[in-house]
């Protein structure tokens, strides 16, 4: 915590000096949540606000998925539009450059605010480590590679990787690639990146792994949770929302789910960082990152491909190498 | 009036005999989801971790999709088939906030026509209520005259009281049921005040409030406040989980599906989030996410109760929980200007 | 099980070169299974992975991709973006468990008759091999066992 409190004030000064050298325009970070053990995406132009700014281990969400939104200075219209500073985590930096790489976001409007991460606890993890919901719980401390979960008054010590987000275990890149200010130092990677791989499918046959994922998009309810929380969603119309041709019936079916989820992710292809926040935000879990890790995975393997990790790189499907993928094709 | 009660043990065997006569519906969790779903016949461990369902028992009633009727194309016009309509469900465990957004929503489906889908399943359900003793931290059912507790929008309601339930009847539909219903001992006094007991230290635990007071006029006066709104609306992601999982969202959307010469009209859940909701071919009314915001929080406080003179929300506290940017309902309301 | 059933096949060919393998296969008289429904695109970049979910969705039993050899596109790069495409909709595909006969893709000029008979005919064969696609059946396919949760 107390080298969070540091970064925080850190983060507190910074952000306010660019307010008020008039370098950025609005400053996007994280502030506490109304509930406990949460935070809540911070946008502001305001200097009062920013004594509001938090980083702490809860700071879950990827605030790239704002960018897309805030038109640049020189546009007239929408209040929220100017130059930007963005408190980013690893995930979230190479969200931030795989938009620039895609011409969503210019990076002279930016200011990355960067933020070496020691990865984010997920409260559905803690709940099922104490059998307590989140609203029972007393409190949660980190304390370096340890969590101190007390309940009822009572403290009970686990590894930090009992708690951490799957994909927070195995982030290959836990500093952002690119930014301007760093708080902090640079951290490594906490594990091994197979260490991530919960809930990935392999090993069963298709007809095992089909038979699941129509079992999961069963529940889907179509919220479209998992494709607005995503930075690297940004289509101003989603393919399913077209209707001539309509692709699919608007209808939560899990047919429909299931083909909505397939075609997205493999729009992600080249774009997703891993974040995870598609699974986290989805409220009857299904286990979209066991989707979107796979993606990844593939792009890496087939053209070694990292997403967001030099904004001067070409996207990955605006791009080839003569001779690759020569197997798949007859 | 004499009140029943049944052992926790024996619930079971009371939800066995319901079962002859209806399909009974329990908490269940699919996939870590909890919802009300199709009991099993035979396990009741959902007293054990039960607090609420995340999709709300309104998905009973107004699925998230249905088939409203098939057709077909023939030689003499299109044929019309209507689905079956055997709706005898018993709903068990339901809370004293999702029993009242029934009564919500029941306005609504009855206000302009009839709805042949939605009513005949209300008509034929029961609904068991379940005294809710360990209220979130995100409810404020209280603010909005609900008692986590209490229910008179249920036809039974039940109440825990420690290795027994206590049985109130509610309604006539309640009273039939329990008329029919064998093998419950009389409650004594001391239960009932065990009971009462219970219900007020619930009640007590509903610390999260809202100021309903002036709420109509300050949305009215806010209204125009496009700062205020994009301010409110800049975090939110425009997804549909708290409408969709809102016990009291009703809005729906109609589409038809047609392969070769036959198809079918559905019904699903949609939702004011989704700037399609309003997209007409010349103009949105609602493009911009902020006035979208405005129309739920509106729609909810202000219009709805100038329509049916009641607040659509029952203060359950799903759209705080399940919202991945913790915008808070509450929040906006506490901090309206004026 | 059912022995009249018969694959079904839908191609998606470059109007450049593949489609033309296929009429000069017609035109020279080479005999290939009738089992393929030709869809002409301008070029085998156009094909959308939502062409092939889409095509399987519908019941076809397999998606068939054919563009110009790498370097022979007409519009320079189609076929290479083509190739990185289906690439990772075909591998994603498996892994949602969609088995990987049903999405195939090759190069064929319109000077290749031959090549299009043969792998028409392959294709048709693999797929009669795995039999008809039920993926987006309502119900459950009778071979599965229950799923590892």
């Amino acid at each position: 915590m107390n080298s969070n409190n540091k970064i925080q004030q850190k983060l507190r000064h910074e952000a306010g000096a660019l307010l008020e050298q008039n370098k950025v325009d609005l400053i996007i970070g994280f502030e506490p949540g109304s509930l406990k053990f949460t935070t809540t995406p911070l946008i502001t132009r305001d200097k009062g606000d920013l004594d509001r700014l938090v980083i702490n281990p809860f700071i879950v969400n990827n605030l790239a998925v704002f960018l897309p939104d805030i038109k640049g200075p020189d546009l007239k219209g929408p209040k929220l539009k100017g130059r930007v500073a963005i408190v980013a985590k690893g995930c979230d930096g190479r969200s931030i450059v795989s938009l620039i790489q895609d011409n969503k976001v210019r990076r002279d409007n930016l200011v990355i605010l960067g933020i070496p991460c020691p990865g984010m606890i997920e409260l559905r993890k803690v709940e099922k480590l104490t059998g307590k919901d989140r609203d029972e719980l007393d409190d949660i401390i980190r304390e370096g590679d340890k969590v101190v979960i007390t309940v009822d008054g009572k403290a009970s010590e686990f590894p930090i990787s009992d708690v951490l987000f799957d994909n927070c275990l195995g982030c290959e890149f836990p500093t952002p690639q690119d930014y301007d200010i760093l708080l902090g130092e640079p951290t490594a990677p906490f594990a091994e990146r197979s260490a991530g791989q919960a809930r990935i499918l392999k090993g069963i046959s298709p007809q095992e792994r089909w038979e699941f994922w129509r079992r999961e998009f069963r529940r889907c309810i179509r919220c479209y949770a998992c494709r607005n929380i995503c930075p690297s969603c940004f289509c101003q119309r989603c393919f399913v929302e077209e209707s001539e041709p309509q692709w699919l019936m608007p209808v939560p079916r899990w047919q429909e789910n299931l083909m909505f989820q397939a075609i997205r992710t493999i729009h992600l292809a080249g774009r997703c960082s891993d974040c995870g926040e598609c699974e986290r935000s989805c409220p009857v879990n299904i286990p979209l990152r066991s989707l979107t890790r796979e993606m990844y995975d593939l792009v890496d393997e087939l053209f070694h491909f990292k997403a967001g990790m030099a904004k001067d790189a070409p996207p990955l499907m605006t791009h080839y190498e003569q001779e690759e993928a020569k197997d798949l094709i007859r | 009036m004499n009140h029943k009660k049944i052992n926790k043990k024996d619930l079971g065997n009371l939800l066995h005999q319901w079962s002859k006569d209806y399909t009974i519906f329990v908490p269940s969790n699919e996939g870590d989801t909890a919802q009300m779903g199709l009991w099993d016949g035979s396990d009741t461990g959902f007293l054990d971790w039960y607090r609420n369902t995340a999709k709300p028992p309104k998905a009973n009633f107004l699925p998230p999709v249905e088939e409203m009727f098939r057709f077909q194309k023939g030689k003499e016009g299109h044929s019309i088939k209507l689905p079956s309509q055997e709706h005898q469900q018993l709903i068990f465990g339901i809370r004293p906030c999702d029993g009242r957004s029934l009564a919500i929503l029941d306005n609504i489906f009855t206000d302009a026509y009839q709805d042949p889908y939605y009513l005949p399943r209300r008509e034929g359900a029961v609904l068991v209520g379940l005294g809710c003793l360990k209220p979130y931290d995100t409810c404020f059912c209280t603010s909005l005259g609900i008692s986590p507790g209490e229910s008179n929008d249920v036809d039974l309601m039940l109440t825990d009281t420690g290795d027994e339930f206590l049985i109130e009847e509610i309604s006539d539909k309640g009273k039939q049921l329990m008329e029919l219903t064998a093998g419950l001992e009389d409650a004594t006094e001391d239960d009932t005040a065990r009971a009462s007991e219970a219900k007020g230290k619930a009640h007590d635990k509903v610390t999260r409030k809202i100021d309903t007071q002036h709420l109509s006029h300050k949305l009215l006066s806010t209204f125009e406040d496009e700062t205020y709104w994009e301010k409110v609306a800049a975090k939110c992601i425009a997804c549909g989980i708290c409408t969709f999982l809102c016990p009291t969202c009703h809005c729906f959307d109609i589409s038809d599906e047609m392969v070769k010469k036959e198809g079918a009209r559905f019904r699903c859940w949609d939702s004011c989030a989704f700037p399609l909701y309003t997209k007409m071919p010349m103009e949105n009314p609602r493009e911009e996410k902020w006035q979208r915001v405005r129309q739920k929080v509106c729609h909810k406080f202000e219009f709805y109760p100038m329509a049916f003179d009641v607040i659509a929300c029952t203060g359950c506290g799903r759209c705080i929980r399940l919202c991945p940017v913790n915008w808070d309902i509450c929040q906006t309301l506490g901090q309206l200007p004026g | 099980m059912n022995t009249e059933w018969e694959p079904q096949l839908v191609g998606f060919l470059c109007k450049w070169c593949s489609y033309g393998g296929a009429d000069l296969a017609g035109t020279s008289r080479k005999k290939y299974p009738p089992n393929i429904r030709i869809i002409k695109v301008p070029c085998s970049g156009r094909v959308d992975p939502l062409f092939i979910l889409k095509a399987l969705q519908l019941g076809f039993d397999g998606v068939l991709i054919s563009g110009c050899h790498p370097g022979d596109c007409h519009y320079q790069t189609g076929n290479y973006r083509a190739r990185r495409r289906v690439a990772i909709t075909k591998k994603f595909l498996e892994y949602m468990g969609i088995e990987p006969e049903r999405i195939q893709a090759s190069w064929i000029s319109a000077s290749e008759a031959g090549k299009f008979v043969e792998v028409v005919t392959e294709v048709t064969e693999g797929l009669r091999e795995i039999g008809p696609n039920r993926l987006f059946d309502e119900q459950q396919q009778q071979n599965t066992t229950e799923a590892a949760a």
